[in-house]
């Protein structure tokens, strides 16, 4: 009779897992939606930042601390993006799965090439990241390598569903593979644009153009009146072909210089979710790319 | 050339190893060990085709927009083969805890603190200037010029097992460890042990650093009760982290006890003890709740109920913490905050200078409450506290003492956060705390710098 509970308590406590999905906790809701892509059926997925949040100043709440510690895989951005609540959360979690060098500790940016590393920093130039820009998420090619790594790290975790992320990742590729035709037949290439942020440096590089100026005279320092007013002057006489800035960013400095120049400001999505059109990566995508080019 | 690879490598191996009984087993490790190097190399080829591409386009990007970036990606082969890359990457780029910087480890960073601080009263009356019944100790600031301290801290993984702080404020008198302390990082159950010297976890404002505090100042309340530093100790402690739906810690310490106005000032009764638990709650996206109660105990023996005395007894203090944040946008938020604060202590109380001993039974409260406002880099705050709140009980053999009217003390503050690691701080405040009527017009101007690496901020 003993033995009999036993084991069936033992059932019982091994038997949970197989049927469990894996719990990612994705830091930012870019990767929250690919990981989705990957993992799709597989995987429960706890976003923590909120789209209308800046990624730069987001704090640990204690709602982050409680999701970070029940999570098998914590997937980041990297590149000392997160670096103002991620480590707090790492070791409030108490989670000995998603500590560095664990399986289930995913920083996306190991999976790209890093644009912008600084050769030397320090704080007088703003708020320059000092392992690079780290706002690859513009970028179709590095996040076709971060849903790789992560279709990797999922089937280490979970081997037994190991063909599935196989396949998503399949049909994922397919899906970006299909997308960018349609990008890349946008009239992106030459374009020139002022940015309020330097948060838009991979979507250049990936679709041929190129952002002359900065409405941030440094990053993170907002501009001076003095500064806006020199802003105009290079507007006037370099017409570029708009200003870009985020729902969240300088609206009110873009929507300025915009009216006093005549040069279009421009509203990207800084991440899934920030406008009401980016419901996931791809829609993220096709709004980012059809607002530069309207 | 795989199997060119396979032919050379296996054989190889084995021949080297040369232990027939464990052949499958070393073949099956060969496997594994080979498909991984397949992978690394075919991820470094990818890299590197990537690194050619990026040099080759004339914009530094990824050239014609992806398309040819994608066709040109291998389709991948067995599954192990998206499985080991993932391992091989994370491990050998592998960014730490604290973020990647390469440079430091351990990670330093250096926070200056300096305030000009002027008054009504003069320098005389600041220094003998007490809350009566609770303290003996004054403030100790000078009108003028102060640099409260430069806080050196120092931070870093021990190991995979353990991460290690230490904070060293450097004062115009010299240098103190203030704080050096582990704590472990992959306990199982949600378990976490801390461990060395270290800020209490009673309360809120306690385990905050004074840099981190929204006034200058500490709450009256902690001043007349706690210390104007706070409560820092040597001992353990233990947090629990339930999986429950609700975030809720508990946690409790041992500790030497060493503090001027709950046990003693060196350490030397052993031991006090606390108990605290918080919870959290999220209302929507944009707001949080957290409160709980903190309890502490021990054995007191201190000189700081009044000038030439020594009190012998029992110290026990109660508190409740509530804060609500509310932030709708990056450039907006409210912040409001409370802690109430309940002690009760029970012994002899020694007059030196009457050469009496008398039983003291105090049971005092006190009472803060704060809002901060934040626009974009401005920062705006008010805060009142108050003392004998609800329970005003200082009974000396039996009788009760009275030490003038009850203390309070109105603040506001503005200030300019230039960026993460400046901050210039206006304060005000109006403090009738001495039971005199006696009021002290206190003007802060502060200003507080940080350098070195980035610490991360707890909620």
């Amino acid at each position: 009779m003993r033995k009999t509970a036993i084991l069936l308590i033992a059932l019982l406590l091994f038997a949970t897992p197989a049927f469990a999905k894996v719990k990612v906790v994705a830091t930012l809701p870019w990767i929250g939606s690919v990981a989705n892509e990957i993992g799709k059926g597989q995987v429960e997925i706890t976003t923590l930042v909120k789209p209308n949040q800046d990624p730069h100043m987001v704090e640990a709440r204690p709602s982050m601390i409680l999701a970070t510690r029940n999570a098998d895989i914590l997937m980041y951005n990297g590149l000392d993006l997160e670096i103002g609540y991620l480590p707090v959360l790492i070791e409030s979690s108490r989670n000995p799965n998603i500590q560095p060098g664990k399986p289930g500790n995913f920083d996306g940016s190991h999976f790209v090439t890093v644009l912008e590393k600084p050769v030397s920093v320090d704080r007088s130039m703003g708020d320059v990241h000092p392992l690079g820009n780290p706002h690859y998420h513009y970028s179709p090619a590095r996040i076709l390598s971060v849903a790789e790594g992560m279709a990797g790290a999922l089937s280490v975790l979970d081997p037994s569903h190991a063909d599935a992320y196989k396949a998503n990742l399949s049909a994922f590729r397919e899906k970006v593979r299909q997308k960018q035709k349609g990008w890349s037949a946008l009239s992106t290439k030459g374009r020139r644009f002022i940015a309020y942020h330097k948060l838009f440096e991979y979507l250049a590089a990936d679709f041929g153009f190129t952002i002359t100026a900065y409405v941030e005279p440094k990053p993170g320092i907002p501009p001076s009146a003095s500064y806006i007013e020199h802003l105009i002057e290079t507007i006037r006489q370099s017409r570029p072909n708009g200003i870009l800035t985020t729902p969240i960013y300088g609206r009110k400095e873009v929507d300025f210089l915009a009216e006093k120049t005549g040069v279009r400001g421009i509203i990207i999505p800084h991440d899934v979710g920030a406008t009401p059109g980016a419901k996931d990566w791809f829609s993220f995508m096709d709004q980012t790319l059809s607002e530069l080019v309207k | 050339m795989k199997i060119w690879r396979r032919l050379v490598l296996v054989p190889s191996l084995v021949l080297t190893l040369a232990s027939p009984s464990l052949g499958q087993d070393i073949e099956a490790r060969l496997k594994a060990l080979e498909d991984t190097t397949r992978a690394q190399q075919q991820k470094i080829e990818e890299q590197q085709r990537l690194i050619d591409e990026l040099k080759s386009s004339p914009l530094g990007g990824a050239g014609a927009p992806g398309e040819t970036e994608t066709t040109a990606r291998p389709t991948p082969g067995e599954p192990s083969q998206t499985a080991a890359p993932v391992q091989e990457g994370t491990t050998a780029k592998l960014t730490g805890i604290f973020g990647g910087s390469a440079m430091t480890n351990p990670y330093l960073s250096l926070i200056v603190n300096t305030f000009f601080y002027g008054s009504n009263l003069n320098q005389k009356e600041l220094d003998s200037r007490t809350v009566p019944g609770f303290t003996n100790v004054p403030v100790g600031i000078n009108k003028g010029f102060n640099l409260e301290s430069a806080e050196l801290f120092i931070f870093a993984p021990v190991d995979p097992y353990l991460n290690l702080y230490a904070n060293i404020p450097v004062t115009e008198s010299g240098t103190e460890l203030e704080e050096a302390y582990f704590v472990t990082s992959s306990l199982p159950g949600g378990l976490q042990v801390k461990g060395g010297k270290f800020k209490s976890g009673f309360g809120r404002i306690n385990a905050q650093h004074p840099h981190a505090w929204d006034f200058v100042d500490i709450p009256l309340n902690y001043r007349a009760m706690i210390g104007q530093e706070g409560w820092a100790d040597t001992g353990v402690q233990l947090t629990y982290l339930p999986s429950l739906p609700v975030y809720t810690q508990f946690g409790m310490e041992v500790l030497q006890g060493k503090n001027d106005l709950l046990f003693n000032p060196d350490g030397t009764t052993p031991y006090a003890f606390t108990a605290f638990v918080k919870s959290s709650l999220d209302f929507g996206e944009n707001s949080t709740l957290l409160f709980g109660p903190s309890f502490a105990t021990g054995k007191a023996r201190i000189t700081t109920v009044a000038d030439g005395t020594f009190f012998s007894g029992t110290t026990d203090l109660y508190g409740f913490e509530l804060v609500y944040k509310w932030k709708p946008s990056r450039t907006e938020s409210v912040v409001f905050q409370s802690e109430y604060l309940y002690r009760r202590q029970n012994g002899d109380l020694t007059d030196f200078t009457s050469s009496t001993t008398n039983p003291l039974k105090r049971i005092q409260d006190g009472l803060y409450v704060q809002a901060l406002y934040q626009w974009e880099r401005w920062r705006f705050g008010v805060r009142y506290d108050v003392l004998d709140l609800f329970k005003k009980e200082f009974l000396l053999a039996g009788d009760q003492q009275n030490f003038g009217n009850r203390a309070w003390r109105a603040t506001g503050a503005l200030e300019f956060n230039p960026s993460e690691f400046s901050r210039f701080r206006l304060q005000y405040n109006r403090d009738d705390s001495a039971g005199n009527g006696q009021i002290n017009n206190e003007l802060f101007f502060q200003m507080l710098l940080g350098i070195g690496a980035h610490a991360a901020h707890s909620f």
